[in-house]
């Protein structure tokens, strides 16, 4: 795709943006999670385009009535408000969350805590029975984090199954999952930009079957290092890019692209560099920018093994 | 017998025994906070306790103070040790948590209590018998104050007893 | 000094006697006692933590309950979600016409949660086959209900139907009297009336405490956003043949059979009929008149058959006297939600199920008696502090500081999803441990309020129900 010039791009929080001046690409935007979710699809039917996106919307916010702490009767309200030893049921797509949350928290040596300190560990889940066991009375979760990417990760593959290949599915543009593209392109054009200063553009990407997650410092220190507990300083801004597997032939294990790429990209406001690098090379698919909150303000491009 | 003084001593004990149940069951719960308490404060003195709930180290300040004060008054009230510092001491405690709190006319609370309060509520009565411990010498009577005197006290002429 | 045994001071420093140190050791044992109490109760505490650690498992002595999920789409998944949070149920069997999509995602959902369910087409077929069945829960289109309520109730189960009853009042008519004949269970899906939050402000706040004073007018609505017809993946259609076996012209129709007559009711049905259901319980009467006005005023009216815009007045004869109600649905803007408020002489109380957005206000008319007794029992929350307006410069009267109600909330928060205490009181009930909340003949009056909207809608013109229209 050519790339298009930076006064056509909007002004976005976490410096991920589309060019919006694509032809011929139908788009429907909903509210939910405290954002706005867009699909940008291409399909000859613009009411079944509408219906299909309208069902993904729903998926949506059904999630968000399942994962939002601020929901008093969802699952993780329910979570956070058990006592030690108590247990509660959880939804399939909760108990997921949870388990992407944790291998997150593993990889990323626990700079992702989706407990915020408190103590992840002393959540017990158990696939078998659906259920999440706490061992003290003190831990909360907050899927802030992973909860956008996990929704753009299931939005997508209903679209798939409605049949609509050729689409974009963003919550807020900090969690992007890119299908096929416009049929005669090579993918969907993204543009990575300072959050400080929106027309400067630091990296132009055509991707496709790609998830991409971006974080960026809106406010002043509104990420926390679990680990210190302290706002991370030091990053203006960091995106990552997970490549999405083909689908098993017959629905075998669902990868998570978004949700991974959610995550990582919080992560990696906190990470060094060096962490971020060794983490990229030992997980395929994995790419990183990173803006450094310096003078010259040059974004790092890290690479990990198997990317192009 | 001293039945007056018996009766006395009982109270003694009774009041000390609620003292450090109190302190106590705030030490071992993890998260007690006289915050609410003090929010919830009406009447004259509520700006005061209510800039002292706003102060996090203040705050946490008076929750220890409070927590083991209550604690310590109370062994102290139940050992008759003394046993008048002690009694002042409580004394101290009670005024403030009726004063933050005080069943005035036309005052209403969040916090659950049970009975009818006007004016007088069992603070004030705890305070009554405060001063009645604090002005009877109870420790001396039947406490350790009786031995601690008796080992150390000196010697005085007309020492009015 | 009070009470000081009598004895010579002037003499130096007393030698500790043995009625000193008797005397004086003579509280210490309190202490000890004190200790073993306090350490007795810990020991309770820490007892009582570890009950509440119990197993998933359910108790040993609760009686299973084989059920069957009759009609798999959004509602049946709703339920589905709740059911399987309820201990001591086994599930059986799912039928659903639409086995390519709706009716397998349920079944893979019950099998992820280990029970291994029969798949079916064909309702009748679920009922022959299935030989240790208690309970179906149904949810499928209004005008199944009837005939699959009563099927099910003839075959000895006990039948958990949602709202409406059904689209005709002789297919609810129908289910009352099929319910009196087998004598099983039949409950109604009006999940509020099992819900802790209105159950708090039924019992307590309207009977008990008489908060509100009279409630002489209420007002509620539901309004809900443009949104498209509901479709389906192209690659999951069901084929021409099935559908029409089912009673529905096209896809179309099999989606959105709510718009469609003879098929459901429109969002009057839909929407009002929970909360219109609600006026009726908290009033303590059966509406005497009603008036609408409605229209589809947005909608294609070749695929939306029904109104789309309802605005209904009814009338109530209650114990304390006349009341007249508000309702209104509308499917073109949100506004505002959906919502219920009642209006009393002496406070009002507004409210809706969501736990979020009106979970529950109550405002105390200044001139009411103060409600601290019911604030003390926890009724009702501290009211939340009014901040006075200062008064302005300059005034020469004496500007009294503006007086607004007391705002109270509500002390019941509900934590599991919303229809799970509906179905944990029908399956109470099923175990012989609880009585019905929503039985057929208490949900066949608002049925017959509910459905005389749309016919007074057409009519234009007020209609009358007697209290004879009530019963069965």
């Amino acid at each position: 795709m050519d790339p298009r010039s930076p006064s056509r791009h909007t002004d976005v929080d976490g410096g991920l943006a589309i060019a919006r001046d694509l032809v011929g690409i139908r788009r429907f935007s909903h509210e939910a999670m405290a954002t706005v979710y867009e699909i940008y699809t291409v399909h000859p039917d613009e009411q079944y385009a509408a219906q299909a996106a309208q069902a993904a919307f729903d998926l949506v916010d059904r999630l968000e009535r399942e994962l939002s702490r601020f929901q008093p009767n969802s699952d993780i309200t329910r979570i956070n408000q058990l006592a030690a030893g108590a247990h509660t049921r959880v939804t399939p797509s909760t108990l997921e969350c949870l388990v992407i949350a944790r291998h997150m928290f593993e990889l990323t040596g626990g700079a992702f805590d989706v407990s915020i300190g408190t103590g992840l560990a002393s959540l017990e889940i158990d696939p078998d029975e659906l259920v999440v066991r706490a061992s003290t009375t003190r831990v909360r979760v907050d899927l802030g984090g992973i909860g956008k990417g996990y929704a753009v990760d299931l939005a997508a593959e209903l679209l798939e199954d409605w049949g609509l290949e050729r689409s974009l599915v963003h919550g807020g543009f900090s969690s992007v999952l890119a299908l096929d593209p416009p049929a005669g392109g090579e993918g969907w054009p993204l543009t990575l930009s300072d959050p400080r200063d929106p027309s400067r553009v630091l990296a132009r990407l055509s991707v496709r079957q790609t998830a991409l997650g971006a974080s960026g410092v809106r406010k002043k220190d509104h990420i926390v290092d679990p680990r210190s507990g302290d706002p991370a300083r030091g990053r203006l801004a960091s995106w990552v890019a997970v490549a999405r597997p083909p689908a098993a032939p017959d629905g075998g294990a669902r990868t998570a692209p978004a949700t991974v790429a959610d995550a990582l990209t919080t992560a990696f406001m906190m990470l060094s560099v060096e962490e971020i690098r060794e983490l990229c090379a030992r997980t395929p698919g994995v790419e990183a920018w990173i803006l450094p909150d310096d003078n010259e303000r040059a974004v790092l491009h890290i690479v990990g093994s198997d990317t192009a | 017998m001293r039945w007056s003084m018996i009766a006395i001593t009982l109270m003694r004990v009774f009041v000390g025994w609620h003292f450090l149940y109190e302190g106590i069951a705030k030490l071992s719960a993890p998260s007690w906070s006289a915050a609410g308490y003090l929010k919830a404060s009406r009447g004259p003195f509520s700006a005061m306790f209510k800039s002292i709930a706003a102060q996090p180290n203040l705050l946490d300040n008076v929750n220890l103070i409070t927590s083991w004060g209550l604690a310590i008054v109370g062994v102290l009230l139940i050992l008759g040790l003394f046993t008048r510092l002690a009694s002042l001491a409580g004394i101290g405690f009670v005024l403030l948590f009726y004063l933050c709190n005080p069943p005035f006319v036309g005052y209403f609370y969040s916090i659950p209590t049970e009975g009818s309060y006007l004016i007088v509520n069992k603070n004030l009565v705890e305070i009554g018998a405060l001063l009645v411990i604090l002005t009877t010498g109870s420790g001396q009577f039947a406490g350790l104050d009786r031995i601690v005197h008796a080992l150390f006290a000196r010697p005085t002429l007309a020492t009015a007893r | 000094m009070a009470g000081q045994d009598e004895k010579k001071s002037s003499d130096g420093p007393r030698k500790l006697d043995r009625r000193d140190v008797l005397k004086g050791l003579s509280t210490v044992p309190a202490l000890g006692l004190f200790g073993y109490a306090w350490q007795t109760q810990r020991k309770y505490q820490q007892a009582k933590a570890e009950e509440a650690a119990a197993p998933p498992e359910a108790p040993k002595d609760l009686q299973v309950v084989n059920v069957a999920l009759l009609g798999a789409g959004a509602q049946g998944q709703v339920l589905q979600d709740s059911m399987l949070r309820i201990p001591g149920l086994r599930f059986r069997a799912v039928c659903d016409i639409w086995e390519e999509y709706n009716q397998k995602r349920v079944v893979n959902t019950f099998r992820k949660f280990k029970h291994e369910v029969n798949a079916y087409e064909d309702y009748r077929e679920m009922l022959d086959k299935e030989k240790e069945l208690d309970a179906v829960v149904i949810a499928t289109p209004d005008f199944w209900h009837a005939e699959h309520a009563i099927s099910c109730l003839k075959a000895g189960k006990h039948v958990y139907c949602e709202k409406e009853m059904s689209n005709t009042l002789e297919g609810a008519r129908s289910m009352v009297l099929a319910q009196r004949e087998t004598g099983k269970l039949l409950q109604i899906g009006h999940q509020r009336r099992s819900n802790p939050r209105y159950l708090h402000c039924y019992n307590k706040l309207i009977t008990e405490a008489k908060l509100l004073g009279r409630i002489v007018t209420v007002n509620g609505q539901w309004n809900r956003a443009v949104s498209p017809d509901l479709g389906a993946p192209d690659r999951y259609a069901i084929p021409q043949a099935r559908l029409t076996q089912f009673g529905f012209k096209d896809m179309h129709q099999f989606r959105n059979w709510r718009w469609y007559k003879g098929k459901g009711g429109g969002p009057i049905v839909d929407l009002g009929s929970h909360q219109i259901d609600i006026y009726s319980w908290f009033l303590g009467a059966n509406p005497s008149h009603v008036m609408a006005s409605g229209g589809n005023l947005y909608h294609d009216p070749a695929t939306h058959e029904w109104y789309d815009t309802v605005m209904v007045v009814y009338d109530y004869d209650t114990p304390l006297g006349a009341t007249k109600a508000y309702y209104q649905t509308q499917t073109t803007n949100g506004s505002q939600g959906y919502f219920e408020n009642f209006m009393g002489d002496q406070g009002t109380l507004l409210m809706s199920e969501s736990e979020m957005n009106y979970p529950g206000t109550l405002y105390r008319d200044p001139n009411a008696p103060a409600w601290d007794e019911w604030v003390q029992k926890g009724y009702v929350t501290a009211p939340k502090e009014q901040e006075t307006k200062p008064k302005s410069e300059g005034a020469i009267a004496d500007v009294r500081e503006s007086v607004s109600p007391d705002q109270h909330t509500l002390p019941v928060t509900l934590r599991d999803p919303y229809h799970q205490p509906h179905l944990q009181n029908f399956f109470d009930a099923v175990r012989g441990k609880a009585k019905l909340n929503c039985p057929a003949e208490e949900a066949y009056m608002t049925a017959v309020a509910v459905l005389k909207v749309n016919e007074a809608v057409e009519a234009r013109a007020p209609l009358s129900f007697k209290p004879e229209d009530f019963k069965v």
